[in-house]
């Protein structure tokens, strides 16, 4: 069987949800069937201009074909047209000039697809907002498969998605959550689809004590792992954490990993480290009291899954439905809608070492139900068996 | 670690959360935490508005009434009296509406922190950008100084060359005047030379 995957950008430092989401997939299927990935040679998401040489390469035995792009994006022409399809009244043409203006405009890897759609079984499509997934599921509808990775934000109700999420052939959800939305925005639940996710590997060993002395970080900490970011709920996140602080007499420390777009507070207790080595990361989330994740829009939260691979509990952003969601289901985190909740929480999980650890273990079994490798092979395999049946 | 936890009015006690660690369920720990933390919104809200000022308080006696102002009359008291026995059904229909009020005024709470902290931050930004104005602007103005004496310098620089080569242009007509005397006077000098030496000949040819 030969699959397309087919993705915004490809490549080793390439660290986005989504990028990574289809790369991991692509390298675990590769021994199963013969994968092409179609990509463009964009290296910057914000504009997308060509930055890898055009043609053909193999990156960790994947072969990977690289389209440029028509034109790179105007940040600035994006954001009025952003502004207008959120905001305001607008026409079908304008949504269309927007997923345009999104990205990353390459018509020649819509034009390859068209030209050599005999050549592969099945495209699946990463990214449901950009121009190579809505103008390449229109263009083989009969042969796409989508991995959505949507989050609850504006302009997943666009007119233009309601009618590309019936089109494809299948779906690959993230989350429960996930699917539940795109099925109550669009009513496609005669498209087939599973809840897959993907899968992560957790080291089997941690420097956790070089790190704390790296960092001179003796005392317990709870940690954020990801980009520092109004949208991910950082704000709140300190708000909280600092008023948590001052009203309980406690030595915890809040320690950041991951680029930073928000001015952070000043304070002895919040410690960013800014972007750090793998190893890095996972010796400072091994030593952690426990995870917090205040993000408002996920599709899956990889660095949660990744908690709770090394059986550490999560306090989570309630709103977000997919995050509130895992943690029901996994029994394995603690979640806030407010300040009142968000400090008897983090001060349950804080003080009950046994809470911590019936919770992590919770976590762990439920990321090796759900989450290896093993088990997202076979939940693909297994998708992939019934539309061949299907089309047989 | 240090685990003691403030108990501070109106804190909550997270040693009051039931929980089954043989049967953990996350749901119901979010349950208790969701009951705790409303029963606490409902305890703070009496600050900002209390059932007293919604309903009457249905045990206090008409005499406590007749001190509490002098505007209580006798109506009133019969009022009052009349209402008692309605009193629970009145609290359960305003309860809905006072529960809507409280929840607006902490949503409106947690506006106003979130615009102090907010307003903090473009304090702070605009803090910082008149710090960096006022150096930018004395390291201007202090440029501009000096590029002005420099440019002062040079006008009298050229003032003064300017009277040099005028004295110099006047000094050297004046030599040059000087020198056309001294050349008349050198051929008045040769003529009368030359009268004396005619006049010295004529003199011999006479004396001879």
């Amino acid at each position: 069987m030969k699959l397309a995957f087919v993705v915004q950008r490809y490549g080793l430092d390439i660290n986005g949800g989504a990028e990574l989401h289809c790369r991991w997939v692509a390298e675990h299927l590769k021994k199963f069937c013969d994968i092409e990935v179609l990509t463009t040679r964009a290296f910057d998401y914000v504009t997308w201009k060509d930055h890898f040489p055009q043609g053909e390469e193999s990156i960790n035995g994947i072969r990977v074909k690289r389209f440029s792009v028509n034109r790179p994006r105007n940040p600035e022409r994006f954001g009025k047209i952003q502004d207008l399809i959120v905001d305001h009244e607008h026409k079908e043409i304008d949504e269309l000039r927007w997923i345009e203006e999104e990205g990353p405009l390459s018509s020649s890897l819509i034009h390859h697809i068209k030209e050599h759609e005999s050549d592969y079984d099945y495209f699946i499509f990463f990214s449901y907002r950009y121009y190579h997934s809505y103008w390449g599921i229109q263009t083989v509808p009969h042969k796409s498969i989508l991995v959505p990775t949507a989050e609850h934000d504006a302009v997943i109700h666009l007119k233009i998605f309601k009618e590309l999420f019936r089109k494809p052939l299948a779906f690959v959800f993230n989350s429960v959550e996930e699917r539940k939305m795109i099925q109550a925005l669009s009513q496609n639940e005669n498209v087939m689809g599973d809840v897959v996710g993907v899968g992560t590997v957790v080291p089997k060993e941690f420097k956790t004590e070089e790190f704390r002395k790296k960092h001179q970080i003796p005392g317990p900490y709870v940690i954020y792992v990801g980009r520092i970011d109004e949208n991910k709920g950082c704000d709140e996140l300190f708000d909280f954490f600092l008023r948590f602080k001052k009203e309980s007499d406690t030595d915890v420390k809040l320690v950041l990993v991951g680029n930073t777009k928000l001015k952070i507070p000043s304070h002895l207790d919040i410690i960013y480290l800014g972007f750090t080595s793998e190893e890095e990361k996972f010796s400072a989330l091994n030593g952690a009291e426990f995870l917090i994740m205040p993000s408002f829009f996920e599709s899956l939260s990889m660095v949660t899954l990744e908690a709770w691979a090394m059986e550490k509990p999560v306090l989570a952003n309630a709103r977000c439905r997919v995050l509130k969601g895992q943690c029901l289901r996994s029994n394995a985190g603690l979640f806030y809608e407010n300040f009142g909740e968000f400090s008897l929480a983090f001060h349950l999980l804080l003080f009950s070492e046994r809470l911590r650890k019936i919770l992590g273990a919770n976590g762990l079994q439920y990321f090796n139900q759900n989450y290896t490798w093993d088990v997202i092979e076979k939940k693909y395999l297994s998708l992939l068996d019934r539309l061949q049946q299907r089309t047989a | 670690m240090n685990k003691k936890m403030d108990k501070k009015d109106g804190q909550f006690d997270p040693e009051t959360i039931r929980i089954d660690y043989d049967h953990l369920d996350v749901a119901d720990i979010m349950d208790q935490i969701k009951k705790k933390t409303d029963a606490q919104r409902m305890d703070d809200f009496p600050v900002l508005v209390s059932e007293e000022d919604v309903l009457p308080d249905s045990s206090l006696n008409a005499s406590e009434f007749e001190e509490n102002g002098p505007g209580s009359s006798k109506a009133k008291k019969i009022l009052l009296k009349l209402m008692r026995p309605f009193s629970p059904i009145i609290k359960l229909l305003v309860l809905p509406v006072h529960q809507e009020l409280r929840e607006t005024i902490q949503t409106l709470d947690r506006t106003n922190k979130r615009l102090d902290l907010l307003s903090d931050y473009l304090n702070g930004a605009l803090d910082e950008v008149k710090t960096n104005l006022g150096q930018f602007n004395s390291e201007t103005n202090k440029r501009v100084d000096l590029a002005f004496e420099d440019l002062t310098r040079a006008k009298e620089y050229a003032k003064l060359l300017h009277n040099l080569s005028h004295n110099i242009v006047v000094e050297m007509t004046k030599l040059k005047i000087e020198e056309e005397n001294l050349k008349i006077r050198i051929r008045i000098l040769e003529k009368d030379f030359e009268h004396l030496k005619s006049r010295e000949k004529a003199l011999e040819s006479r004396m001879s």
